[in-house]
């Protein structure tokens, strides 16, 4: 078999492990290895690319290109992260006696199973398999999201299901109008619905019909990816779910989401030309990163805030690539990266923080954190200044090259729209960090805190922030040559 | 003969999906989703044997025994476990939902003329029925408030899909088609256990009820 089934097999097989029952320590040796294993091959599959010869299975069902191969890795690397995070946050969950072996069992074995969905989301070739595997990220993690079974963990977990549903019964309908586009073209069987097949056709697509599936098919991936105004789950379910499924879904899915887009405005760029769908990427964006400006200014609740946040960067990315400019696109995928290397760190430091605190309402939170939780506020302040995108951070680049594709390009409107937008969102997370975690230390008079303690999922935190933190100065160059063989794929088309 | 049957099922469907609209007793509107289903089961093996894809059958047969029985009896089995048998006032009344259903009909038909095949014969029937039922389901998505009509109304728009798929493109790939039934049980099977979890917590499964969440 070639690496890229064994890149998918090992996650697989580590969930199966995890959701049976059996002692904690293997689970978690098991959990934290098998993700391990999964990051090296992910970086064997992309090393395996860059070396020129693709790998591929099932007849070409399943291909890696270059933005393949980058989600993979990014995917991979989250996916360990998280797992290593997971043991740590779940370990403290049992100190205070709240899991229970059903819930051992869900969460050793669901967390894994979202990572499988997620590689073969980014690896998907046929339009049939991605939404199948897309439909597989939701279902991995409704429970997750209930994990904590809270009254508002249902409401969230409903939402979630409904609204995620929902939108990928609109995505289905998308790729079945596209296929119906390409009816006498496409051919017969399974390779009817190859990616590579569409993108050879493309031409001859019926234009009517494939403009209603290229419209469907973005509102529905753009539902799983989080734009507005479909990204009314995503606040809810940041909040309720266990931090490290958070990560899975903010540094993991938002990029495999973003893969789906990108591979639907590539097969609408060939067929109906740039303008169409680039204006859609543009719109959708544009509104995702207002939209979040007020919800980031009067925020009550940390994960929530996150949440924001994430839906402020899908749309930048989505800007960027809307902006229809290879600089732009350059600068979506270098920031799609630096945010996978970023997010972690301060979804890992606000999930310990809230875990101490017990909540992550700020009301509970707030006030002189660093006194309590030195190293988790150290990271979260940390990662708050790399998230919001001051220099000499990553995405401090990554925004300016896509504010300078803006300003050069013919949206210039939309792109002083855009950096006002970034610059309330900037003091904005800004006001609501420093008002986090400076100010004097306070009494707990009842129910305090319980005192942070250098666990693996602290250091597994510590491990995120060094590589966000170097990432900064130093890229290796086999990362960089994805990110270009990426914007190749998306701006090549090819 | 092949096309009176296709018109007449996709017509069926439609009205099922109308007759749904005008119903308040949850039992009814799992029966008449068991029903529409069936309809499209039917849709799919005449388009099988008439046009000799073999596949199709498939389609038809794992239509019927998914969406047309396990489905529904799942969901009546929910529906009895809980002991809520009726949907409560909907957030508009029964004779102005089915007016805007109406005019919902009227926006699918014309939108499917645009098609390549739509502006003539069956297909052009297929497609209007298909996005006029999609509308429908989004309504009721929309103005119902019992976590079990949401799940039927998710269910419609999904039979809304199939039937463009069935319509327009004859079905697809046989594995990809085996892989989203799968889906749709599991996230079928999910559902049902949240709303269990929901009646357990609220004592209610009225979704309105969920709005602690916001800002």
């Amino acid at each position: 078999m070639n690496v890229l089934v064994w890149t998918l097999v090992a996650p697989l097989v580590t969930a199966a492990i995890g959701g049976l029952p059996g002692p904690r320590r293997l689970k978690e040796a098991t959990m934290v290895s098998g993700l391990a294993v999964t990051f090296l091959l992910c970086i064997a599959t992309a090393r395996q690319f860059l070396e020129g010869s693709p790998p591929s299975a099932f007849a070409d069902a399943l291909r890696v290109d270059g933005l393949s191969a980058l989600v993979l890795v990014l995917c991979g690397l989250v996916g360990l992260l998280s797992g290593a995070y997971g043991v740590g946050y779940l370990r403290r969950n049992e100190a205070r006696g709240l899991v229970t072996p059903r819930l051992r069992r869900e969460f050793y074995g669901l967390i894994p199973a979202y990572v499988f969905a997620m590689l073969l989301v980014s690896v998907s070739n046929n339009l049939g398999v991605l939404w199948i595997a897309v439909e597989l990220t939701t279902l991995a993690s409704v429970f997750l999201i209930t994990f904590h079974d809270r009254d508002t963990s249902l409401e969230a977990g409903w939402k979630f299901l409904v609204l995620g549903s929902l939108g990928l019964a609109f995505a289905l309908l998308g790729t079945v109008l596209m296929f119906a586009a390409g009816r006498s073209d496409l051919g017969e069987g399974m390779s009817a619905l190859h990616w590579t097949r569409f993108m050879e056709v493309a031409p001859e697509l019926h234009p009517f019909t494939l403009r209603l599936g290229v419209v469907f098919a973005l509102i529905g991936y753009g539902t799983k990816a989080g734009l507005a105004p479909m990204h009314t789950w995503k606040p809810d379910a940041y909040r309720e779910a266990p931090s490290p499924a958070v990560v899975l879904m903010a540094a993991g899915m938002l990029n495999g989401a973003l893969y789906c887009v990108l591979r639907i405005h590539l097969i609408s760029k060939a067929a109906l030309g740039p303008e169409f769908s680039s204006g859609l990427l543009l719109t959708l964006g544009l509104l995702s990163v207002v939209i979040a400006t007020p919800f980031i200014l009067i925020q009550w609740n940390l994960k929530r805030l996150l949440a924001y946040s994430s839906i402020e960067h899908v749309g930048i990315m989505a800007v960027g690539v809307g902006l229809g400019a290879e600089a732009g696109v350059f600068g979506a995928l270098l920031h799609m990266t630096y945010h996978s290397l970023a997010k972690p760190v301060a979804l890992f430091s606000a999930g310990t923080l809230g875990q101490l605190h017990r909540s992550s309402d700020f009301d509970r939170i707030r006030g002189g954190t660093f006194s309590r939780a030195p190293i988790a506020s150290t990271l979260f302040v940390l990662s708050a200044v790399i998230m919001t995108g001051s220099p000499p951070f990553g995405l401090f680049f990554s925004e300016m090259t896509i504010l300078k594709a803006g300003f050069f390009g013919s949206h210039v409107t939309a792109t002083s729209v855009f950096l006002g937008a970034l610059v309330v969102l900037f003091c904005g997370f800004a006001y609501q960090v420093a008002h986090l975690v400076l100010g004097s230390s306070r009494e707990f008079t009842e129910d305090s805190p319980d005192p942070e303690r250098f666990d693996v999922g602290m250091a597994a935190a510590v491990v995120a922030a060094v590589i966000a933190v170097v990432s900064a100065f130093y890229l290796p160059a086999p990362l960089i040559a994805l990110i270009r063989a990426a914007t190749e794929v998306v701006w090549g088309g090819a | 003969m092949t096309v009176n049957v296709l018109i007449l099922c996709a017509a069926g469907m439609l009205v099922s999906a109308l007759l749904m609209v005008g119903q308040k007793a949850l039992f009814t509107a799992i029966r008449l989703y068991g029903a529409q289903s069936l309809l499209l089961a039917v849709v799919a093996a005449t388009i099988a044997i008439s046009e000799g894809r073999h596949e199709l059958l498939v389609t038809a047969a794992l239509t019927a025994s998914l969406k047309g029985i396990l489905i529904p009896w799942f969901l009546m089995r929910t529906v009895d476990r809980i002991g809520i048998h009726r949907e409560i006032e909907p957030f508009l009344n029964v004779p102005a939902s089915l007016l805007i259903c109406l005019g919902l009909t009227v926006i699918g038909y014309r939108v499917s003329t645009g098609f390549q095949e739509g502006s003539r014969g069956v297909s052009h029937h297929l497609i209007g029925v298909a996005l006029s039922i999609l509308l429908i389901g989004l309504f009721l998505m929309v103005t119902r408030r019992k976590a079990i009509t949401q799940i039927l109304a998710l269910l419609t728009v999904e039979n809304a899909v199939f039937l463009v798929a069935v319509g327009v493109t004859t079905g697809m790939p046989l594995i990809v088609e085996l892989g989203i039934s799968f889906d749709v049980i599991v996230a079928v099977l999910i559902l049902g256990i949240l709303v269990h979890r929901i009646v357990d917590r609220f004592e209610s499964m009225d979704v309105s009820r969920l709005s602690n969440l916001k800002g």
